[in-house]
């Protein structure tokens, strides 16, 4: 099902997101592509400690690597982030409905009050 | 351990003319948070709903698609409860026996499931409601990683900017 892979693709990016490391190296590569060890450089980290957050970044869509023999630079890849607006949008959207039913519920208790599993 | 007025993915404040009591137990009597609940045009049926702290609760979500009938559930656990002010609860999907769906039983070889958190305050107003809803994205297997959503809109910001 596709809706399942979606969730499960907002999962990874959520999971890939929640870490400070790997949002300083997305913020880093907002500003423009970057090689492994100029991302390493702000950190008090090894390089294969960066890598492996890379990956974690890859993996969630959020940042490709090309694949040249010498320098690898590393570019950021946004879409993920459009799915998690998406997802913050869909979920006001399906609150502010709620809310609206809320709204006209109570509404309904307190004129009848008597009545109120009728609804 | 949490502190999701941090970890705003979003964040709804709205008063209601009722009363407290009434506002209380639309959230936490099943038959009346069924009543509204959900998106437009799905029906709830809560299955469980024990409100307690470390309560289950457990509902299922139908709607028509334009591919047909479907239907979701979601499970969660009850987290606070201070009658008249405050409800945290947790959510995830689930199966119609309550089991999480995790990645792994989706067939992904990496990723997990992401259980929300849903904070209900409530404030007396007098004879209306204030109700400030907080609803936050939080990845499972990171404890402490709160704050983090606070950090993606920034981020989402300076993207948009460059």
């Amino acid at each position: 099902m596709s809706s399942a892979t979606a969730e499960d693709q907002l999962s990874l990016t959520f999971s890939a997101l929640a870490n400070p490391t790997r949002r300083a190296i997305l913020a880093r590569l907002a500003r423009g592509s970057a090689g492994v060890n100029e991302l390493a450089e702000p950190f008090d980290l090894s390089l294969p400690a960066i890598s492996r957050h890379i990956r974690v970044l890859e993996r969630a869509g959020l940042v490709v690597q090309s694949r040249q023999a010498q320098y690898r630079p590393c570019r950021l890849d946004p879409r993920p982030l459009d799915a998690v607006s998406a997802w913050t949008d869909g979920c006001r959207e399906a609150w502010e409905a709620a809310f609206d039913r809320l709204d006209d519920h109570l509404r309904d208790l307190q004129a009848n009050p008597k009545e109120e599993d009728d609804e | 351990m949490s502190d999701a007025s941090n970890a705003d993915a979003v964040v709804i404040d709205r008063t209601f003319d009722a009363p407290i009591d009434l506002v209380w137990r639309a959230w936490t009597e099943a038959e009346q948070f069924q009543a509204w609940y959900g998106p437009t045009g799905a029906t709830i049926s809560v299955a469980t709903m024990d409100v307690v702290v470390g309560g289950r609760r457990h509902m299922s979500m139908a709607m028509d698609t334009p591919n047909g009938p479907m239907e979701m559930w979601f499970v969660g656990e009850y987290l606070e409860i201070v009658e008249h002010e405050r409800l945290v609860y947790t959510e995830s999907m689930s199966d119609a026996e309550g089991n999480v769906l995790s990645a792994a039983e989706m067939g992904m070889p990496e990723g997990h499931p992401t259980v929300t958190e849903v904070t209900v305050a409530l404030e007396n107003l007098g004879g209306k409601t204030r109700v400030v809803l907080t609803h936050a994205g939080i990845p499972a297997d990171s404890p402490g990683a709160m704050g983090w959503n606070m950090a993606l809109d920034k981020l989402a910001d300076h993207l948009q900017g460059a």
